[in-house]
């Protein structure tokens, strides 16, 4: 492939997947009268902050960042606590039913959630978690994904320190927050990183446990913010780029790192 | 301190429960009733054998929601294999200027759902849509089923490509250098080294991506509720937004664990293949 064809095609399939984005982004500077235009426009016919003003000022769109940003933090946190002390045992101590375990962990892989839907609901409900924080991240504080990625870390890791620790009369707990959580801290940050996303990202989980308008997160908050109704479809535009932006200027700046980390929880 | 023999079970316990709780507990439970006779309200009254799934099969909104499935599926996986195979091969040596287009292919991964569904639906809204301006075309795209269909096809292509992007990107970059450098010697071309020696290192990667797609992409629902709501005239219902609607609309229980179960089946055996893929590699 000679090298112009290949610019051009790379410039090209940009153009296409960057397109949508900046359309959203251009709608959000939209007037009321631009969006029913007898043409259909590319850009704003004037540049104000009016959307993002009428976004910001919404009753319950501040609060809806808020129980994402919490509900992500919280599951990406639990997330990692739970699976340093489940992998860390299956590979460094032996006991009686570890295969079971073992088995358990890796069955769960087998069976996708999204066909739970209904039975985990019921769970929650009976818990009396609906519109709770916690109803909304305690079916995936556990990820099968997670601890294996962390087993095969583990595994592959030099026992020597652990043997060493013991000496030094380290005791396991702390062997476990002190010596190894620093140690595998690219596996990690590669936990919270993925977990972080797809907490923020999901969708119809929260839908479904949630109902109060102040437990919303934002994503199934974008869909109802009511705007269009009111005929400023431009400020559901610009709430959308208010979530949207930060999250591609996190992943603008931590590129490499985030890509990383994708990889590695997806390929075990 | 715990106790020595107490101790592996307690760091294993929350990990276990949650499990035990979320996944493996009531996928049992649902495979069991879906065999079993059920009342509406959910009292076992009997063993049903195969009853509920010849209901199921006899259903015609169900056997229509595979048919949309698999269609769905037809159309997804070659377009969305193309695309992002082609942004990796375009990107796959670090240049100068691939940084840029790197981030663009791989900056979908920030943009959630909901706001691809918004956007889209404006995209595609209406005779007067910039998807007409741009195409030239006057259709109403989310007004027909087999247009309304493409839309829904397209948007799933944004949805997973930062991912399946990253996947093969990476593919790419650890293949051996030794390999392509002796490759160059020998004075194979560039289209030369990427076809009989870059795409088969990266074969299996390709496959472990395309399996993960496929079993995503029969799993559809979410982006049908936002897109379409299963319109027009049901033409986009897929099965898991069948289950979703008999489920939680209609209450329809026994339904819903029937199609759970069958859909788990489905993806058990997608998963297995792929973790057999793995193995291999």
């Amino acid at each position: 492939m000679s090298k112009a064809i290949r610019t051009i095609l790379a410039a090209l399939l940009a153009a296409i997947i960057a397109f949508p984005f900046l359309y959203g982004f251009s709608t959000s500077f939209f007037s009321v009268v631009d969006f029913t235009d007898s043409q259909a426009r590319f850009l704003p016919s004037a540049i104000s902050l009016r959307n993002y003003a009428l976004a910001l000022s919404h009753r319950h769109f501040p609060r809806y960042v808020l129980n994402s940003t919490i509900t992500s933090v919280m599951l990406s946190l639990l997330r990692l606590a739970v699976s340093i002390p489940a992998a860390f045992a299956l590979t460094h101590l032996r006991f009686r039913g570890q295969r079971l375990i073992a088995g358990i962990i890796m069955a769960t892989l087998f069976i996708p959630s999204d066909v739970l839907l209904y039975e985990n609901y019921s769970t929650i409900a009976s818990m009396g978690l609906l519109d709770s924080y916690m109803g909304i991240i305690l079916p995936s504080i556990f990820s099968g994904a997670s601890v294996l990625m962390l087993y095969g870390a583990f595994l592959a890791g030099d026992r020597d320190v652990y043997d060493a620790a013991r000496i030094d009369g380290a005791g396991d707990l702390r062997y476990m927050w002190q010596i190894l959580t620093p140690l595998y801290s690219p596996f990690d940050a590669a936990i919270l990183i993925q977990s972080f996303i797809s907490s923020f990202n999901s969708y119809l989980w929260p839908l479904i446990v949630t109902n109060r308008d102040r437990m919303r997160t934002v994503q199934i908050g974008l869909t109802m913010l009511g705007f269009a109704e009111e005929g400023e479809k431009g400020a559901q535009f610009a709430a959308a780029m208010i979530v949207t932006i930060p999250f591609l200027a996190l992943l603008a700046a931590g590129r490499n790192m985030i890509m990383k980390a994708l990889v590695d929880t997806k390929e075990d | 301190m715990i106790g020595k023999k107490a101790e592996p079970y307690l760091l294993l316990l929350p990990a276990v429960a949650l499990a035990l709780m979320f996944s493996i507990l009531p996928f049992m439970r649902t495979v069991f009733l879906s065999f079993m006779k059920v009342t509406q309200g959910g009292d076992v009254i009997g063993f049903g054998g195969l009853s509920s799934y010849k209901s199921l099969f006899a259903d015609k909104a169900f056997i229509r929601s595979i048919g949309h499935t698999l269609l769905f599926v037809l159309l997804f996986i070659p377009l969305n294999t193309a695309l992002t195979l082609l942004a990796a091969v375009l990107t796959r040596r670090k240049g100068r200027r691939t940084g840029i287009a790197e981030f663009i292919f791989f900056s979908p991964m920030a943009i959630s759902l909901s706001a691809y569904g918004m956007i889209f639906s404006e995209m595609f809204r209406g005779r007067i849509s910039i998807a007409n301006r741009i195409l030239g075309t006057d259709i109403l795209w989310l007004e027909s089923p087999i247009s309304a269909r493409a839309v829904l096809v397209f948007l799933c292509v944004f949805l997973d490509f930062g991912l399946d992007y990253i996947l093969l990107l990476s593919a790419f970059r650890s293949i051996d250098r030794s390999l392509m450098e002796a490759a160059e010697i020998d004075g194979c071309g560039s289209v030369r080294t990427l076809l009989w020696i870059e795409l088969p290192a990266i074969r299996n990667m390709l496959l472990v991506t395309i399996f993960l797609a496929l079993k995503d992409a029969l799993l559809i629902s979410a982006p049908v509720m936002i897109l379409t709501e299963g319109g027009p005239y049901r033409s986009t219902e897929t099965v898991m937004y069948y289950y979703y609607l008999e489920a939680f609309r209609s209450s329809n229980l026994q339904k819903g664990r029937t199609i759970s179960t069958l859909m788990a089946l489905v993806s058990m055996s997608l998963v297995a293949l792929t973790a057999r893929r793995k193995r291999d590699e």
